[in-house]
């Protein structure tokens, strides 16, 4: 299908994409690679009156490496991190994970700020961003704030940010050299949508032992000790995740086995010396 | 109407487009250039894949005025490309293709796979080439073609194209130029207001077809089933405790037409349906059956929903709902149930809140003000407002008998 019309701008700066923000009351979206927002327009199920492309701002490409941590533009895109083009250093999980997003031709557009902003719950940088506790850096007209990415997810397609706000850019943790991430989906085809997502971050030596299910309905689940998850001999404890699903209301059996299968298969990654 | 300039296969080319213009049309359309193909135009099947500044990307997910000033090349602006030629010779010889409508795309996956991929196996080509759809060869034959193809380019015969790595930022992207940053051609009028379909030709119910979603639901309020029962009787005091519900005119009977929207992040969807209640007073049990249209949208979805009331142990009532749907149209085509189950829940939720702020006083019944299309933002102020009206009447003028 065509999408409804709407009008493209071109914002300069990222004062000028705020400004733009606000004075459309509501009816705007800011676009990036428009490879998530694209097919809603087409499918008509989004219908802004105005896009925003926010892909001509160069700041918003920036890559900043610090000895503790990575912070990338919203508008790096994912194959730019597949592709390896970040300080990777003690972040290997972004590539890897980068990798089997959809597909290359999608990748080539779509960003990484962009995907996270249109929070879809099953969209692999959600999950991933929220266990290795990224902060998502916000411009508004009001001025700048910071936000853990699970506390920047508030529902299925719903963030935090304020009519006027941006995501500028996402800071990673970087993780110490003993520490681990594990990370597995589970898709009926190669790069389609998760049906089920585990991630587990082990890296105790910076105190953080973190466990994300993903591709819920809503918010990803955030275990912040993964402990309350182990058995005695440090095996992964079947049922106390199955406990974490019940007070979550996954009671679909099969979504239960997907997701009980994935976190444990990223439990192991994880775990491994 | 936009002006834009980009250079496709290598020709520089400035034209006046619609903003909604996707890149795929403007080839096809304005420039002729058919090679590219278009099928589901969700960005899935991979038909419409092209090349944006050397890279393979949807065209028809990406909007021609996002690609201002950017380097295109289709199909046709590839004949001479030594790997391209490779490729057509041996797609040819391993019969890597039958109706030709995916070859167009699979040609532009397969050189990238050949440029990017020196080691490439066959199963590395199979995950490659997953976000191509062919329904005609099987894809082994493409798989051995694109073999072949990585061989001869690893043994050093097509060596003399090398893959440039581009700046940061979706393939495509320039900065911002001078005639940016201005507002020219915001549409005016409301977005596609659809024909509306008289409501008696939509049946209602599932008139025994199989649902695609179903749904149950439990929620507890403070007063007993007989209260509930008798609030849900006046179905003009149910609607307003819906979040962005109304009724379009009074009920005639057990005959009820209403409008609910519903907006989740970028999706909304504005449903004009009507309905018929059954009730069985001895039971205290209803039967909903309903029918409707998103009129923004043009997805349809017909249902029949229960409900039944239990007392709880603390003298109030768990209200006990069964939805069975079936929903055809875009909100279907996108394919994610739990985003449906996730917004049933919502609302289920904002009714339970609202229903119980008015059985207790603290929200007149005719109170009209929790009317908004269902946002979380709203919800939880509605939410939170209702509590606090709750409180106070609870503080200042004490709990009901």
């Amino acid at each position: 299908m065509k999408p409804v019309a709407f009008d493209i701008v071109r914002a300069r700066s990222l004062a000028e994409a705020t400004r733009l923000l606000a004075e459309s009351g509501g009816t705007a979206r800011l676009v990036a690679g428009a490879q998530s927002l694209g097919p809603m327009l087409n499918l008509r199920l989004a219908q802004p009156r105005l896009l925003i492309d926010i892909t001509g701002i160069p700041d918003l490409t920036r890559i900043e490496d610090t000895d503790d941590s990575v912070t990338i533009g919203a508008c790096v895109s994912t194959a730019n991190i597949e592709d390896g083009r970040l300080p990777g250093r003690g972040l290997d999980t972004l590539p890897a994970v980068a990798a089997h997003i959809a597909y290359r031709a999608v990748r080539n557009r779509g960003t990484i700020g962009g995907s996270l902003c249109h929070a879809d719950p099953a969209a692999d940088w959600v999950s991933t961003l929220c266990a290795l506790g990224a902060e998502c850096l916000i411009t508004g007209v009001n001025g700048k704030r910071r936000l853990l990415a699970d506390q920047f997810i508030s529902g299925a397609y719903q963030t935090a940010l304020a009519a006027d706000e941006i995501l500028e850019a996402i800071r990673v943790p970087r993780l110490s050299a003993g520490g681990r991430c594990g990370y597995y989906k589970v898709c009926r085809k190669a790069g389609e949508f998760a049906m089920a997502i585990g991630v587990v971050l082990n890296d105790l030596d910076r105190g953080v032992f973190r466990v994300v299910i993903g591709a819920t309905k809503g918010r990803p689940i955030v275990i912040t000790d993964a402990r309350d998850l182990q058995r005695a001999d440090e095996s992964i404890d079947d049922d106390a995740i199955l406990r974490v699903f019940d007070k979550h209301g996954i009671v679909d059996r099969i979504a239960r086995r997907q997701k009980l299968a994935a976190l444990a298969r990223a439990y192991n990654q994880a775990m491994k010396p | 109407m936009i002006p834009i300039c980009l250079t496709v296969n290598g020709r520089v080319v400035s034209k006046t487009i619609e903003p909604r213009t996707h890149l795929a049309d403007f080839l096809r359309e304005r420039l002729n250039l058919t090679a590219t193909h278009l099928r589901c135009e969700q960005g899935a099947c991979g038909a419409c894949t092209l090349l944006i500044d050397g890279q393979p990307a949807r065209s028809c997910i990406t909007y021609v005025a996002l690609c201002e000033g950017a380097d295109i090349t289709t199909v046709e602006g590839l004949e001479d490309d030594p790997i391209m030629v490779a490729l057509r010779r041996a797609f040819s010889k391993e019969h890597g293709l039958q109706c030709g409508y995916c070859t167009p795309g699979m040609l532009v996956t397969a050189r990238d796979i050949v440029m990017r991929l020196s080691n490439a196996d066959q199963a590395r080509i199979r995950t490659e080439l997953s976000g191509n759809l062919c329904r005609c060869t099987g894809y082994v034959g493409i798989v051995r073609a694109i073999s072949h193809v990585v061989d001869e380019r690893r043994r050093g015969e097509l060596a003399g194209i090398v893959r440039q790595e581009g700046p940061l930022g979706p393939v495509g992207a320039r900065p911002a130029g001078s005639n940016s940053g201005r507002v020219t051609n915001a549409p005016t009028a409301a977005p596609s207001a659809r024909k509306e379909t008289s409501l008696g030709e939509i049946a209602l119910g599932l008139g025994g077809r199989q649902p695609n979603v179903e749904i149950k639901q439990s929620f507890v309020v403070s007063r007993s089933p007989a209260d509930v029962w008798n609030f849900f009787s006046d179905i003009a005091h149910v609607v307003p405790c819906l979040p962005g519900a109304s009724l379009i005119r009074p009920p005639a009977g057990e005959h009820v037409e209403g409008k609910m929207s519903v907006k989740l992040g970028p999706i909304t969807a504005n449903f004009v349906g009507h309905a018929r209640i059954m009730r069985d007073d001895a039971q205290q049990r209803g039967v909903i059956m309903g029918a409707g249209n998103d009129q923004s949208g043009g997805s349809r979805a017909a249902g029949e929903a229960e409900y039944v009331l239990e007392p709880t142990a603390s003298g109030g009532t768990r209200v006990m709902l069964t939805i069975r749907a079936l929903l055809v149209g875009p909100l279907a085509q996108f394919g994610r149930s739990g985003i449906v189950e996730d917004i049933v829940a919502r609302i289920t939720e904002a009714f339970a809140y609202n229903l119980e702020a008015r059985l207790t006083g603290a929200v007149s019944v005719d109170d009209q003000s929790v009317q908004a299309p269902l946002k979380v933002g709203t919800l939880f102020r509605q939410v939170m407002w209702a509590r606090m009206k709750a409180m106070f009447a609870t503080i200042f003028v004490g709990p009901k008998p």
